[in-house]
């Protein structure tokens, strides 16, 4: 029997994956391990692996196909099996037999049968545009939408999964500027640029959908202070020095790792995620960090955080760092976060508001460390000094408790021997 | 207007319709000597004598064939069932032989029969005496299947239905028998097959029927202090169903919740909820909403047969899902 071989699941989150390439053609021999090809999902690019040995008889689908988990994307003839043979019999029967359709997102399922509502957290939030690019909206905002020739795909949607209703459409079309009328008689820059239509890629669907989730879902609490660096800012000078041979530079913000972990040991109600019926406080302590990319932003994990030295957060922060740039990140890499740092520090941002990474209940943002005029007893001086706002979500953290974190973080910074009590 | 119970309603209107034409008889279990497991036919004995008000044996195919024969040689007979639980075992008479005989005999033979009793889940009578049968009747080309929520839609439809040359399934719920209310004296008709808007509102379309109408309108106040605006409709018939009543307010209210004791799957509110998607998809802003009883055999204990229940509770949260707050 020739091997139907479909879209594995290569991330926990993917529905779908894009195939980037294909890394073998028909008549092509593989053997188990080979890289049959490239496929983006929702948080990589991951390469895809031929489970046997054989010879490709059918490829299904084209490189830049989207293709749902499970559905069949080659053929594979096994030993003794003619690919042509194969390839014949299974023309025709295209990948239709084994597809299993784009899942409609678990949302459709809130209505059960019985009436009953699905408790809300556990609801998949799905994006506005479902697969195959179609808006999710009602019927009436369909309707009202094109009775005024609105696109509905350019009018935020407010349901559920970010499905438009009436009152999106009613609010968009409030809020329209009047038409264009002034356009023409208003002289442009001579060296306008042309105006890019840019589609959104899968990564950056994933964050509008999960950004938006968590928005949606999570009453979120705002807690800032001001941290004192000096004597970490001394600390790292010394270190790096005795480190220099090594080739081992810490950053400040390994600091700000290694203060976290153990500040979340002793403070476990923010190292937890928030579920429909509990609230699971982990017994791991993962960070994620957020790292930019050009394309967009990925947050991969650095395991047992709580129990690393400062020598080995540099090295595997290094390490998750280039994956993500290089698209390699591994799903363990990308899975199993408690609790995630941003930090725009180097970018000279002083304070900002990171948006939780759900189902985690809190999320620190990292502003730079700088020069400030610092009150001492009496005296005006300059400190260096940092500011630090956690973002909690207020379903399962109550602002003293994310107070309580703050002043624990801002004394290991600020003493960083408290680090070693 | 005198004020009278549900069970001396539905009294008033076979004794009225007795005395109108001495065609209306009554026959079932308890009904005479009695005067009904309920007292719903209190007095008709004395007063009709035992010709035209008639006891029988535990026997209901027996007695609902009497019934269908008597109807097809020119009777009008109404068929007590001490409940509708006890009608399973005469639901061969009613759908294959009250049910289909205009047709079966190309238009010879009416059957003018009046079926009813009572329903539901009427506290701690567990799982074979609680049958909700109405999704089961309404299902059937041929039967009408009334169900009032109130003593005055109780006198006027029952009387509309001994007056009504086909087949009528009336199920009564056995809670609301005790319920007060103004009921018109004399000739008070009901027409068959036309809904009432029990509260008029313009926000969500709230739609039900027989004893959950009381839960509906609880959870109607309740949205009403939180500025939500819900319109309460009581089909009062279930087939025919009104949909002219249920469109206009869905056309209205752009969403629409279905509030029903019986079971959810293959329920009515499914059926109901496909006929108002058929004809005014494009009016939704939301999915249409089913709050039924839950998917299990009925319970004895008094606490689970109440969480079976459409609950205020469970409307309003319906009602918040589909306006979306």
């Amino acid at each position: 029997m020739p091997i139907e071989v479909t879209m594995p699941k290569l991330s926990p989150t993917m529905e779908t994956g894009v195939i980037a390439q294909w890394l073998v053609k028909v008549g092509d021999q593989v053997k188990e391990g080979d890289v049959l090809a490239d496929i983006e999902t929702d948080k990589a690019t991951m390469p895809m692996k031929s489970f046997d040995d054989g010879v490709i008889a059918v490829l299904d689908r084209a490189a830049g196909d989207e293709v749902a988990l499970g559905e069949r994307v080659l053929v594979l003839a096994k030993k003794g099996e003619d690919p042509k043979k194969v390839a014949e019999s299974f023309a025709g029967k295209s990948a239709g037999a084994a597809k299993a359709a784009v899942k409609p997102a678990a949302a459709a399922s809130a209505n059960g049968e019985n009436g009953q509502q699905a408790p809300a957290a556990a609801v998949a939030v799905a994006t506005a545009v479902g697969p195959g690019g179609r808006v999710k909206a009602t019927p009436l905002a369909r309707k009202i939408a094109a009775a005024e020739a609105v696109e509905l795909a350019r009018i935020p949607g407010s349901g559920p999964g970010g499905r438009v209703v009436r009152k999106d459409v009613e609010a968009y079309l409030k809020n329209k500027p009047a038409a264009a009328a002034a356009g023409a008689s208003v002289s442009r820059p001579a060296a306008s640029r042309a105006t890019e239509r840019i589609p959104h890629t899968r990564m950056r669907k994933t964050i509008a959908q999960r950004m938006l989730a968590a928005k949606q879902a999570a009453p979120e609490i705002h807690v800032t202070v001001d941290a004192r660096v000096d004597r970490i800012v001394a600390a790292r000078e010394e270190l790096n020095k005795k480190l220099a041979k090594e080739g081992v530079k810490l950053s400040l913000g390994d600091f700000v790792t290694k203060a976290v972990a153990t500040a979340l040991r002793l403070h476990p109600a923010l190292n937890a995620s928030f579920e429909p019926d509990a609230i699971v406080r982990h017994g791991s302590v993962n960070l994620g960090i957020a790292v930019a990319l050009d394309e967009g932003l990925i947050v991969p994990v650095l395991h047992d955080a709580d129990t690393l030295g400062l020598r080995e957060i540099r090295a595997k922060s290094d390490a998750i760092a280039r994956a993500a740039r290089a698209g390699t990140l591994s799903t363990e890499q990308l899975t199993g976060g408690t609790f995630t740092i941003s930090n725009l520090g180097m970018y000279g941002t002083r304070q900002f508001d990171a948006i939780l990474n759900l189902p985690e209940v809190a999320i620190l943002a990292v502003g730079a460390a700088e020069k400030r005029p610092v009150v001492e007893g009496d005296q005006l001086v300059v400190g260096t000094v940092m500011t630090l706002t956690l973002t909690a979500d207020h379903r399962a953290v109550d602002g003293a408790t994310a107070a309580l974190f703050l002043q624990t973080l801002k004394s290991m910074l600020e003493e960083p021997a408290a680090m070693l009590l | 207007m005198a004020v009278l119970t549900f069970r001396e309603a539905l009294n008033q209107a076979m004794a009225e319709e007795m005395e109108r034409d001495k065609n209306v008889f009554l026959m079932g279990q308890e009904v005479a000597q009695y005067d009904g497991a309920y007292k719903v036919s209190q007095g008709l004995l004395k007063r009709f004598g035992p010709e035209r008000v008639v006891d029988t044996p535990i026997s209901e195919a027996g007695f609902a064939g009497i019934g269908v024969g008597a109807a097809m040689v020119g009777l009008r007979p109404i068929i007590e069932f001490m409940t509708f639980s006890f009608s399973l075992v005469a639901i061969d008479q009613i759908v294959n032989n009250a049910a289909n005989m205009r047709y079966m005999s190309g238009g010879q033979f009416a059957v003018p029969i009046v079926f009813r009793g009572s329903s539901g889940m009427a506290g701690c009578l567990a799982a074979t005496h609680s049958h909700r049968l109405e999704a089961w009747y309404s299902q059937i080309p041929g039967l009408t299947v009334v169900m009032p929520s109130t003593p005055s839609d109780a006198k006027g439809l029952l009387k509309s239905c001994i007056r009504t040359d086909d087949p009528v399934v009336f199920i009564e719920h056995e809670v609301l028998y005790h319920e007060r209310g103004e009921v018109p004296e004399g000739e008070h008709l009901v027409p068959i097959g036309k809904a009432d808007i029990k509260r008029p509102g313009n926000d969500v379309t709230l739609i039900t029927y027989s004893r959950s109408l009381k839960a509906t309108l609880a959870a109607a106040e309740a949205l009403a202090a939180d500025g939500i605006d819900a319109e309460v409709i009581d089909l009062r018939t279930i087939r025919p169903l009104d949909l002219d009543t249920l469109l206009e307010s869905v056309v209205k209210t752009h969403r629409a919740v279905i509030v029903e004791e019986d079971w959810p799957y293959c329920g009515l509110g499914a059926g109901i909820s496909d006929r108002i998607t058929q004809r005014v998809f494009d009016e939704l802003d939301a999915p249409i909403r089913r709050v039924a009883a839950k998917d299990a055999p009925i319970p004895y204990n008094k606490a689970l047969e109440a969480s079976m229940l459409p609950s205020a509770d469970r409307i309003i949260a319906a009602v918040r899902d589909v306006l979306y707050l």
